[in-house]
């Protein structure tokens, strides 16, 4: 018998509440005791979108409300499952089986967290922030967020100074700034106030700012499009920082049982293909991307 | 946990070994026994048995991604029987399991027959309860479903894995063949002790911006209630073969519900294989096995086994056309 057994839950989720945003993505949030006591950030659940679809869907998680016992989730649609996922409304159940997988690992001697997240890897993010002004209120994150379609919050500009960002680039996260964690955004888009290019450039805007003894106080965390995380992989491999990826591919079980959702990952081994679900979805990204 | 009430109606055996319930966790869908313990709720004790995933002797990576791609009511797989090889399996990862809550069964592949027979013998030397011989895998170039379509060489790789053992051996048929019936018969004759019928029928599913097939290893096995209509008659073509020799089938293919699975009792299976519906219910188990007993209630009948192979077939008529 193995340590894992019965850290995974399966509940009957009423939704709570429901918000859609430009762009096909779509907010809720839903009654999860057992999941919002217990997840971390970086964990998923794995939601039921149709009673006449076999397969699940991975959602990141982001935020949970443990007293409250309710979990928020953003996605957007990408495919038939999500697109399903996102017609369910306030008062209906969704099966969501969560907490999933290997949660992002913060450390005391690495207390500049950098947190990029690009469209769907956003909320990865924000829950990994609130996680850091929680436990780590000593820490000094930043955090970027890019997105080609508008971002799934009212903008606002941000009072905090952060290094090496360019003059008007002052748009934020009003939630993060809540939390007194610097944000800034990146988009191709030309959106008001936002970053013009990508999240990795905007990132090493920041880093050139530091002296050498804060940039080794630097750790990368990220989720996004795959080729983002290769260019902040490499970002990252170019500033010597430890950099902590959050994956995604298609999956069936959930649980790690079925093998379906491997990444080829470089271990002390060799190279070993390991499941998203469980040996992930957070991932060390030179073990990824070299 | 299965009730008391239910015991006694769900208990039955199978090759000799005692089941819980007729209920079986199919190879490849969870890991090697332990993967879905990680669920609360979930427990081996409410299966009769879990069929460990597909090893072989040396280890293999298996397929490249995407290796999972849903399709109408079913799903495609090309896993590749990724493994960590057989002395691992046996050595390290079945120490671990519990054989106190259930039966396990190592389900044996290989590209040649001499690869089948050595897994075996190791196998042999195990804890192991039986062992299912996968000449079905339509996901690796050798080996699998090449032998498994072929009646010759099925009887080859099921008589020479007899040689080296004594544990129960239950064959695993392909539904990917013209004439199931007759492997059956010569894998009866070659000495296999029961039969899963079926394993997943080949397809493909394509990207139509790319123009290349979504799954990594182009074709996949498709499972799910797709597949349960064509699982069901196969079930039903091998027990006419088998039943006279009283050699067991676990019927499988799209079992999601406990009416499914006395869809298949019905045909002729024996016990019942659940996969896929795993993955939309990972606590499905002890519904389907409520399901089954409240029916045995209802139609008064004692045991589980008293189903197998009750089929009333139709008066077939001519239709004059």
């Amino acid at each position: 018998m193995t340590a894992h057994r019965d850290t995974i839950f399966l509940e009957e989720a009423e939704i709570l509440e429901r918000v859609a945003w430009e762009g096909d993505q779509y907010w809720l949030k839903v009654k999860a005791p057992k999941m919002a006591a217990t997840a971390r950030a970086g964990s998923f659940a794995h939601i039921t979108v149709h009673p006449l679809r076999p397969m699940r869907r991975p959602v990141s998680i982001l935020r949970v409300h443990e007293a409250a016992g309710e979990v928020e989730f953003l996605f957007k649609v990408f495919g038939e499952g999500t697109a399903l996922l996102a017609e369910r409304q306030v008062g209906e159940t969704l099966s969501v089986l969560g907490p999933i997988g290997r949660p992002f690992a913060l450390h005391s001697e690495r207390p500049r967290p950098l947190l990029i997240g690009g469209g769907v890897g956003m909320p990865p993010m924000v829950f990994l922030a609130d996680e850091i002004r929680r436990q780590h209120p000593d820490f000094r994150p930043l955090m970027i967020l890019g997105s080609e379609v508008p971002f799934p919050f009212r903008m606002q500009p941000s009072e905090f100074l952060v290094p090496g960002i360019p003059e008007g680039v002052i748009a934020t996260l009003p939630l993060v700034e809540e939390w007194n964690i610097p944000c800034r955004l990146a988009s191709l888009q030309g959106y008001p106030g936002c970053f013009e290019g990508y999240v990795t450039d905007l990132a090493r805007r920041w880093l050139d700012a530091l002296d050498d003894d804060q940039c080794a106080e630097v750790e990368v965390f990220s989720c996004g499009p795959h080729p983002m995380l290769e260019a902040v992989a490499a970002l990252a491999r170019e500033y010597d920082l430890p950099c902590q990826v959050s994956l995604e591919e298609f999956m069936a079980c959930g649980v790690g049982g079925c093998a379906g959702c491997v990444v080829e990952v470089q271990t002390e081994d060799g190279p070993r293909m390991q499941r998203v679900c469980v040996d992930g979805p957070v991932f060390e990204a030179r073990a990824v991307f070299g | 946990m299965i009730t008391p009430d239910d015991e006694s109606l769900l208990r039955t055996e199978f090759c000799g070994l005692d089941f819980a319930s007729p209920i079986v966790l199919l190879s490849g869908c969870v890991g090697f026994g332990e993967e879905y313990s990680r669920v609360a709720g979930f427990s081996n004790t409410d299966v009769g048995a879990i069929c460990l995933k597909g090893t072989t002797l040396e280890p293999r990576p298996g397929n490249p991604p995407h290796r999972v791609f849903e399709t109408p009511m079913g799903m495609l797989n090309a896993i590749g029987l990724q493994n960590p090889g057989v002395d691992v399996v046996v050595n390290e990862i079945l120490p671990q399991l519990d054989f106190t809550e259930t039966r396990f069964i190592a389900n044996i592949s290989g590209s040649t027959v001499e690869e089948y027979r050595e897994v075996a013998r190791r196998f042999d030397d195990s804890p192991i309860d039986a062992m299912e011989i996968n000449i079905s895998c339509p996901n690796v170039k050798e080996g699998g479903v090449a032998f498994g379509n072929d009646p010759d060489m099925s009887a080859r790789v099921v008589a020479t894995v007899r040689e080296v053992t004594e544990k129960p051996l239950i064959t695993k048929l392909s539904p990917n063949q013209t004439d199931i019936a007759e492997n059956a018969r010569r894998c009866i004759e070659a000495g296999t002790d029961a039969f899963a019928v079926i394993n997943t029928l080949m397809g493909m599913a394509i990207d139509i911006e790319s123009r290349s097939p979504v799954i990594g290893n182009n074709q996949g096995g498709l499972s799910g209630p797709a597949i349960k209509p064509v699982a069901l008659l196969k079930t039903h073509q091998v027990w006419q073969v088998a039943h006279p020799h009283a050699v067991p089938i676990i019927g499988q293919g799209g079992i999601s519900s406990a009416e499914d699975a006395i869809e298949f009792l019905i045909a002729g299976a024996s016990a019942v294989g659940v996969g896929t519906a795993l993955f939309y219910d990972p606590l499905i188990c002890p519904k389907i096995n409520a399901g089954i007993a409240d029916y045995l209630r209802r139609h008064e009948m004692s045991n589980v086994a008293q189903l197998t192979g009750s089929l009333v077939l139709n008066e077939r008529q001519a239709c004059g056309c």
